[in-house]
């Protein structure tokens, strides 16, 4: 009991102390709860992003087929489809219409695509959440696209895209095959590529290794490749906004640095008050700790529920056109909260655990001094 | 009873600017007794102070505490004793600003691990016995140059201490004043505590209290 009322009696001295220096310490906590935000939500933003995009990803199929024509993408004749269908292990191979629109009225992009059952009239579309909000329109509103001809073709809007999936559907226009066809000039028996599933996933690579040997002028994408890239490039993005943020990062360090490790004369005297009025070295380093922890644990915990906040109630407003994509629409959606305790524990030991441990070091230097220097002061 | 026995303490041994403070300086110093070493500034007077108060360790000698040889205790020992045997009133007084004059006579008790609302009282209680109850929640800075050496005697105090220890308490203070000091310290002595004060004031070394005066001088002890 008495180990618990001194550490209770040495905390309540050291937040009696804090406020002394309400202004200095209040700054401090700012500027640390800041940098804990910034990481912090980077952090929580990049995990939730990647998560949420493997998730629908899972749904993919296991190989996209792409044609080459000189290196770039073309058209694929759905024959390659009929052949493809015969190679021992496939499921299926079903062709899949999509492509980008560019609105010039609106200047944004936009990705249009051909669902497998489109449930709607020819004429008609759905639209994701950020195209509407992109070309103020709304259901039952009619939409123009100019088509490959330079003819404007109006569409009726149907639907709006549920804002659960706007992430991969808030740029997305869906419309029947005949539409797509025609505003595009594509002829029937051609697609934009081809979706094969295969039974076995053991067999993927296999089955990619035999259409590319088959095909040669074929591009087999697997869909582990398409989760690896997505994961470079959200590591990639977030690693920019580090880089944006490594200056602000090492002001704070320098400055946290020269206010932990450096003790002001005053400081010094008062250590030399405590031990001479009966403080063990133990003691002084002891209240010293608590008053890193008080600082680096408050700046820590408000830094992360800042972040929580910011990231998952409002969709990381600050980083949103870093950290989301090339796209004009940014789509507006809620992450789905998830936090890696391993990233926090990390985050945890970079702040809380340095800062901590440079304002015992000089501390203890000062503590071992003879307490009888004060009484020549 | 305090004994020392050619006691030395040399600043920056060994470099060109050692300094000798105390040089073989043998006392004894009676229990319940009210004790003043008395020099000009530089004489050491401080110095044994400290030595005597284990705040710092002579250069050579020994010091009895009572039956118990206390020169070769290690820090955390001689931390113990200091807290448990002495009470330190300072010649700045050494308040610590910005906090409140209760919280500053508490300092010294906070390690001891007793229960918060027990020290609270106890240091309260002290408070009132210097009339200064009502100061109790004023800050060190706000506190008159009367005030302040009151709430440092009561923080002395706070551990209850056999010995108590002052260096040049009345130096900052008008002759009123030391002449409050003093009658505070009779009034310590009365409940059979062992008073040592440093001071060159006459107010101080001339009072009717003081049953023992130390001369210093140079570093030595000159009667």
């Amino acid at each position: 009991m008495a180990w618990i009322d001194k550490q209770k009696n040495i905390l309540d001295f050291t937040l009696s102390s804090l406020l002394r220096r309400k202004g200095k310490n209040a700054a401090l906590v700012c500027v640390y709860t800041v940098v804990v935000f910034v990481l912090a939500s980077i952090m929580f933003f990049t995990h939730a992003i990647k998560k949420e995009a493997m998730i629908i990803l899972k749904d993919a199929p296991e190989v996209l087929v792409q044609r080459m024509v000189a290196g770039r993408h073309d058209l694929i004749d759905m024959k390659y489809a009929d052949e493809i269908k015969k190679i021992t292990g496939v499921t299926s191979a079903e062709g899949r219409l999509w492509g980008y629109y560019y609105d010039p009225l609106f200047r944004a992009n936009y990705t249009l695509m051909v669902p497998p059952e489109f449930k709607y009239q020819q004429g008609e579309i759905a639209v994701g959440q950020g195209v509407s909000r992109s070309a103020v329109t709304e259901e039952g509103n009619i939409m123009p696209f100019f088509g490959m001809d330079g003819k404007l073709t109006s569409f009726r809007i149907r639907e709006l895209l549920s804002s659960e999936s706007e992430l991969v559907t808030s740029d997305l226009v869906i419309m029947s095959e005949q539409d797509f066809r025609e505003l595009f000039g594509i002829p029937k028996n051609r697609v934009t590529d081809l979706a094969v599933t295969v039974g076995n996933p053991q067999e993927v690579v296999t089955i990619a290794n035999k259409i590319k040997k088959q095909f040669p002028d074929t591009r087999p994408i697997i869909r582990e490749e398409i989760i690896r890239t997505y994961d470079t490039l959200f590591d990639w993005r977030s690693g920019i906004m580090l880089v944006v943020f490594s200056g602000a990062l090492l002001a704070f360090i320098i400055f946290s640095w020269d206010k932990a490790s450096g003790l002001s004369a005053e400081e010094r005297k008062e250590i030399g008050i405590l031990k001479a009025t009966g403080w063990e070295t133990a003691d002084v380093i002891l209240m010293k700790f608590w008053e890193g922890t008080v600082i680096s644990l408050t700046s820590f915990l408000t830094g992360m529920i800042f972040a929580y906040v910011h990231v998952f109630f409002s969709s990381a407003a600050l980083f949103e056109p870093v950290l989301k994509g090339w796209a004009v629409l940014y789509p507006q959606f809620r992450l789905v909260p998830y936090i890696n305790a391993y990233q926090v524990a990390t985050l945890f030991f970079l702040t809380v655990v340095p800062y901590t441990t440079a304002t015992i070091v000089p501390t203890w230097r000062a503590a071992i001094v003879d307490p009888d220097s004060v009484m020549r002061t | 009873m305090i004994v020392l026995e050619s006691v030395k303490k040399v600043f920056n041994q060994g470099r060109p600017n050692e300094l000798v403070a105390v040089a073989d300086a043998s006392l004894s110093i009676d229990a319940s007794k009210v004790t003043v070493l008395k020099g000009p500034s530089g004489s050491g007077k401080t110095t044994l102070l400290s030595i005597i108060g284990c705040m710092t360790r002579p250069t050579a000698g020994r010091i009895h505490l009572g039956d118990r040889e206390i020169t070769s205790l290690p820090e955390r020992f001689l931390t113990a004793v200091r807290g448990e045997t002495f009470g330190f009133i300072f010649q700045q007084f050494n308040l610590i600003r910005g906090i409140t004059a209760l919280e500053n006579v508490m300092i010294p008790a906070y390690p001891k691990g007793e229960r918060y609302g027990i020290l609270k009282g106890r240091a309260m209680g002290l408070l009132a016995m210097f009339n200064l109850a009502d100061k109790s929640a004023s800050k060190a800075e706000w506190l008159s140059g009367g005030e302040a050496q009151r709430v440092a005697i009561a923080r002395a105090l706070i551990n209850n201490p056999s010995i108590l220890i002052a260096d040049e308490p009345t130096a900052h203070l008008d002759t009123k004043l030391s002449g409050e000091f003093m009658e505070i310290m009779a009034g310590l002595h009365r409940q059979g505590r062992t008073i040592i004060i440093a001071s060159h004031d006459p107010v101080v070394y001339e009072s009717s209290l003081i049953n023992r005066t130390v001369e210093m001088r140079d570093g030595r002890i000159v009667q």
